[in-house]
């Protein structure tokens, strides 16, 4: 091909005018917010070298524009493509804010709509890093129904392969609805919000007054509405957790995470282990120091940590493979069961099933929040929703019962009759239908009330029922779980547990799918 | 020996320290175990443990007295050492001792009761012509009266509102010629902040030193002093460094101070160990301010300046045996300083920092005394004090004993609390504390540093900071992937999943 | 390594606002003046963690770490540190700039209880989700854990009193 001839020199000069169009001067509108610009954080999330964009100098020139005008721009706002994450395939679409304020017209929906069905057609994870100011009003319906389009591939792709949301920037009115659809949201503070409806909207018709930021910011949806799982305090730090986050999962939902090699520093016996659950059964512990000596060193990454902080969900490893972690913490709430637990577990554990993810569950639980407000608002069918997710999943599931395992609550956390395959239990633990001073005050109310000293006698029996039933050794003796073990040798166990594990086949019944309570 | 075995009612340092000398004195002893510290380093020190883990009751075990008493007949001890706090100074707790045929190693349940009331301590000192401050008795009713009694008291005097404080209604008055108008002043000041114009008048001790003299007495009414300490280092009447002798005084002022103290303990025919605090002023007066009635957490410096164990001595009291030392054989030589090295977070306002000490090193030396109760894996607990050691230093002069304490405080190595060392690392090297002249206010009033760190220090930090974050961050392409591992999986395990739809 | 990050620079930026500069990749050297000097970070069963410097042994601890901020205590002296790449150090002078009057957050108790514990004072730094407050109710002991990066302003609860649901419990002025 002669690189002097016409053809080649319009290839080029298309090139120079695209180029031209990411102006230095915009990037440093997006700085000077303190926002990266999307090519910025296209380049820092993927390996060097490895990107590649699809669809650059798609235009929205010839969509037809209902009210107002439209930009002739390259790209039309939004960067798509794939490329490699620590040497795995990839595909990613950002928006470029910098661009009509990253609004979503038709063609800026449909690229995206383009790289989510590749990404489903290779079995490859899709990122999603939102920065936008919403549908692009001067396109009408038509963005309306560019959104429509790239919800029904999220949940095409749901449970099939990774869907990761990033919010970094503005993210409103039903442009929420794509991170909600997806499995995982970051979101970086300060500079992002999400909310259906904008706080002008709030105070015209409510006459609230309310800021961006106490409406939909990072820290209200990672604290109070759990639709965020992750936030970092700037741009650089989400991008490298998100990277390191990704190493935990598997491509599809039809191959295994990657396996890190280990380092083999993490001793499999730890006597430290015995040290951690106080000898006062009020007391409480956290249990994240639990978590940190069974898995491997450092590799404990924790999902929605801000949000429902009575249940802990997380990734981890043993030895270089992936797992997933529940656990009730005890420090908060006494690490009992409520509406925002349930629902933080349940997500947590449907995720680790579609994707083959085996679930290790650490349980300390008296039961459930009582209460009206718990009640009325439905604890009951929130309850179920983990009671559901356990007992569906069929990925290897192991319970180590650390401490209290009452009642109803102990049934939910993933017991052997719900189709846990190994249940382990310290030699704290007490499992019973209830605890000491619930059942002693039923089961001899009338000897209390006749009692000339009820206090001193209900110490009594509360002792004698601790000593008796409240422990692990009946359950042993029945059943109910496989094995009394010593704390100090919680990861061989569980090691091991896996290991035999890992061919684990349940044939789900045949049905469209069953009818979770929602 | 009549005391054949002493129970120790305490813990930590004070018990290790007792139990030392009573090894010395082929005397056995015995402690308590408590739940709290079950392993506890005292414990490793002891002939006997008498178990009281089991104890769920909620009155500690050092303050119990029936179970003290009830431990000391079970384990056959036959005398009873309560350290210092607990109930050191508790009359009746020596009261029950007394009934009981065991001996309490400390003074006489009345010393303990006359000392322990103000009242009645102030009203023999005033008996017995010691210097004190005085104050009127009551309120002032006018300019007269307060002329009359400030003469009586001395100048400088402080006028106070009687039912109201915050400075107002306060004034300091030095000269007679100003009384009359401070007085009008003063009431006024105090009628419009509390409606009331009553004011009485006190002794103004104007930037005291705390100097406090420790005594020894016998059963047969010898009473000798071994000299002073120096104890103005405080914070919130919590002494931090002690330091004995005191460059404030000179051996004439010495001498009278001992005299009084040794008078005051006569006024009570004290026997055991004991302290009697005064404040000295700039003028070089001093004023009894009150008796501590048992062995305090300072004595080591007395001990290294004097020769003299006193532990040993209130032993040998005890046993009823004389004093065999007299006044004039008491010879202070060189100069010791004792820091007071707690689990405290200097840069927390002094909070305590409980936790659990990992690794522990302390310096040890010819000019070097380590009184401790903690060793690496000790805890520090909330319920007990936070103090993890006493480093008591020593030199031929208080210069060289400050050096010595400046190089002693850059070996101690303690990790897993915040501790007071960066307080006394500043402390050392402060001017006003090097050329003595400090006074009680020191701490809270001439201080703008309360730690002390070298330059480089915080780049140090700086750069460990920097280099977990790129550790955690920066290095995450070594997430090395084990490509041989990743892909393996059963052909049964495929199949079923591929098949599964 | 990290050139797709093109992080040349970090800053660690102390609670007093000092700024400290390194170089990426970190080296295990410091410049004083014309000199570098060896830093390393060590640890033994003696002496626990430490950093050797110019031949001397300093104890090091990591008291806390979260994100990017730091707490270190250094020869038993403690610092935080933050710390930022430039562009985050930028971010972060924007961020400044734009808020207004400093934001307060009123931590409130979530329901009813008895207060164990109060684990702050007044000046401490607080980082999000560290527990602030140890809240008994409904006989469990319950973390309350701060919403925000910041520093206490003032303290109302006291240990062993009762509160009622949305009683103040701390003022923390955000970050």
């Amino acid at each position: 091909m002669d690189l002097s001839g016409k053809s080649y020199k319009a290839f080029l000069e298309r090139q120079e005018a695209r180029k031209k169009q990411f102006s230095r001067k915009q990037a440093e509108k997006q700085h000077s917010k303190g926002k990266l610009t999307a090519h910025e954080r296209i380049r820092m999330l993927f390996d060097s070298g490895t990107f590649e964009e699809i669809d650059a100098f798609v235009t929205p020139a010839n969509q037809p524009v209902e009210f107002g005008k439209v930009e002739r721009t390259y790209g039309d706002g939004v960067i798509v493509g794939h490329g490699k994450i620590n040497g795995r395939l990839v595909f990613a679409y950002a928006q470029d804010f910098t661009v009509m304020g990253g609004s979503l017209g038709f063609i800026h929906a449909r690229k995206i709509a383009k790289i989510q069905e590749m990404a489903l057609k290779m079995g490859s994870p899709i990122i999603g890093m939102m920065d936008s100011g919403g549908a692009r009003i001067q396109e009408g319906v038509a963005s309306l129904a560019g959104y429509a389009s790239i919800f029904h591939n999220c949940i095409s792709s749901s449970g099939i392969i990774p869907q990761i949301a990033v919010i970094m920037g503005p993210c409103a009115g039903g442009a929420v609805y794509s991170p909600a659809l997806m499995d995982f949201t970051f979101m970086v503070n300060h500079t992002s919000y999400m909310f259906v409806t904008g706080p002008n909207v709030v105070k015209e018709v409510l006459n609230e007054d309310v800021t961006f930021d106490q409406l939909g910011g990072a820290e209200v949806h990672a604290q109070k509405s759990g639709v965020t799982q992750m936030i970092y305090d700037d741009e650089e730090n989400t991008i490298l957790a998100l990277k390191k986050f990704l190493s935990y999962l598997p491509s599809n939902n039809v191959e295994n995470p990657p396996v890190i090699a280990d380092d083999g520093s993490t001793p499999d016996v730890n006597e430290k282990l015995r040290d951690i659950v106080p000898d006062d059964p009020n007391k409480p512990y956290d249990v994240k120091d639990v978590i940190q000596l069974v898995v491997d060193r450092n590799s404990f990454f924790e999902t929605a940590e801000l949000f429902a902080p009575n249940i802990i969900t997380g990734f981890a490893r043993l030895k270089g493979k992936t797992i997933g972690v529940v656990a009730n913490q005890p420090k908060v709430l006494a690490g009992v069961l409520d509406i925002d637990s349930s629902t933080k577990g349940a997500r947590f554990i449907r995720f680790c099933d579609a994707f083959n993810i085996p679930i290790l569950t650490f349980e300390d639980v008296p039961g459930f929040l009582p209460g009206v407000d718990q009640e009325h608002r439905g604890i009951i069918k929130h309850g179920a929703k983990l009671l559901f997710a356990y007992s569906e999943a069929t990925v290897p599931r192991i319970t180590i019962i650390l401490r209290k395992a009452y009642g109803g609550a102990f049934i939910v956390m993933n017991s052997k009759s719900l189709g846990g395959d190994f249940s382990f239990a310290w030699p704290t633990a007490e499992i019973a239908v209830m605890g000491p001073d619930g059942a002693v005050a039923i089961l001899y109310r009338k000897d209390l009330a006749e009692s000339k000293n009820p206090a001193e006698m209900k110490k009594e029996l509360v002792k004698k029922y601790r000593d008796k039933i409240a422990n692990p050794f009946i359950a042993d003796e029945l059943g109910y779980i496989d094995e009394v073990i010593d704390p100090a040798v919680t990861r061989k166990k569980i090691i091991s547990a896996f290991a035999a594990l890992s061919n684990k086949w349940v044939k789900v019944p045949a049905r469209k799918h069953g009818n979770m309570p929602l | 020996m009549k005391i054949n075995k002493i129970l120790i009612a305490n813990r930590g340092e004070i018990a290790i320290r007792i139990m030392k000398t009573a090894r010395l004195m082929k005397i056995n002893t015995v402690v308590i175990r408590t739940a709290v510290e079950p392993n506890a380093m005292y414990l490793s020190f002891a002939d006997e443990v008498y178990d009281n883990t089991a104890d769920d009751s909620e009155i500690p075990v050092f303050l119990n007295i029936e179970k003290l008493i009830s431990i000391a007949l079970k384990t056959k001890a036959n005398a009873i050492h309560p350290g210092y706090g607990f109930l050191a100074e508790n009359a009746y707790f020596a009261q029950k001792c007394l009934e009981n045929k065991i001996i309490f190693i400390g003074p006489s349940p009345d010393a303990l009761y006359k000392m322990g009331n103000k009242t009645i301590a102030r009203k023999l000192a005033l008996n017995n012509g010691i210097p004190m401050a005085l104050g009127s008795e009551g309120n002032i009713s006018n300019e007269e009266e307060a002329v009359a009694i400030a003469s009586k008291i001395g100048y400088p005097v402080i006028i106070k509102a009687a039912s109201g404080g915050g400075g107002r209604g306060m004034r300091i008055v030095r000269k007679s010629e100003e009384m009359e108008k401070f007085f009008m002043i003063a009431s006024k000041e105090a009628e419009k902040s509390f409606n009331d114009p009553s004011v009485f008048i006190e002794k103004y001790i104007e930037n005291p030193k705390h100097i406090e003299f420790q005594i020894l007495g016998d059963t047969k009414g010898n009473i000798i002093h071994l000299g002073e300490r120096e104890c103005s280092i405080q914070r919130k009447h919590q002494k931090l460094l002690e330091e004995a002798p005191s460059c404030a005084l000179d051996s004439r002022l010495r001498k009278k101070m001992g005299n009084m103290a040794v008078r005051i303990a006569k006024a009570v025919d004290y026997y055991s160990a004991g302290t009697v605090e005064f404040l000295l002023d700039s003028d070089r007066n001093f004023y009894f301010m009150e008796m501590n009635t048992r062995i305090q957490v300072e004595h080591p410096v007395t001990e290294i300046v004097t020769g003299i164990d006193l532990i040993e001595q209130q032993i040998r009291i005890a046993n009823g045996e004389a004093l065999k030392i007299k006044q004039e054989d008491v010879k202070i030589k060189g100069w010791a300083v004792e820091c007071r090295i707690n689990a405290e977070n200097v840069q927390a306002g002094f909070a305590p920092d409980p936790g659990k000490i990992e690794n522990l090193s302390l310096p040890s030396g010819q000019n070097i005394r380590i009184d401790t109760g903690i060793q690496a894996g000790s805890s520090i607990v909330s319920s007990y004090d936070s103090m993890i050691a006493k480093l008591i230093v020593s030199g031929k002069d208080r210069k060289e004993a400050i050096k010595n304490c400046k190089i002693a405080l850059d070996k101690v190595w303690i990790k897993g609390t915040k501790t007071t060392l960066p307080f006394f690392r500043m402390l050392v090297r402060n001017h006003k504390f090097q050329d003595g002249s400090f006074t009680t206010s020191f701490i809270e009033k001439d201080l703008d540093r309360y730690y002390f760190n070298s330059e480089y220090e915080e780049m140090l930090a700086a750069w460990l900071a920097t280099k977990l974050f790129v550790e955690e961050n920066l290095e995450e392409d070594s997430i090395q992937i084990d490509f041989e591992n990743s892909k393996v999986m059963s052909p049964w395990l495929l199949n079923k999943r591929v098949n599964q739809f | 390594m990290n050139d797709k990050l093109r992080i040349k620079k970090l800053y660690a930026l102390s609670s007093e606002n000092r700024k400290f500069s390194f170089s990426i990749p970190l080296k295990n050297k410091i410049r004083i003046g014309k000199r570098d000097y060896v830093v390393q970070l060590r640890a033994d069963e003696k002496h626990g963690t430490y950093i050797l410097w110019k031949n001397r042994k300093y104890p090091v601890e990591i008291v806390r770490s979260r994100q990017n901020k730091y707490e270190i205590l250094f020869n038993d002296i403690s610092y935080t540190f933050t710390v930022e790449t430039p562009f985050s150090l930028q971010r972060m002078k924007v961020l400044n700039s734009k808020k207004g009057k400093a934001e307060q957050e009123l931590l409130k108790a979530p329901m009813p209880g008895k207060i164990i514990d109060v684990l702050v004072r007044e000046g401490a730094t607080v980082l999000r989700g560290e527990p602030v407050v140890i809240l008994e109710a409904m006989k469990m002991q319950n973390e309350i854990q701060s919403p925000v990066n910041g520093t206490i302003k003032s303290v109302m609860a006291k240990a062993n009193t009762n509160v009622m649901k949305d009683d103040v419990l701390v003022e923390i002025k955000v970050e």
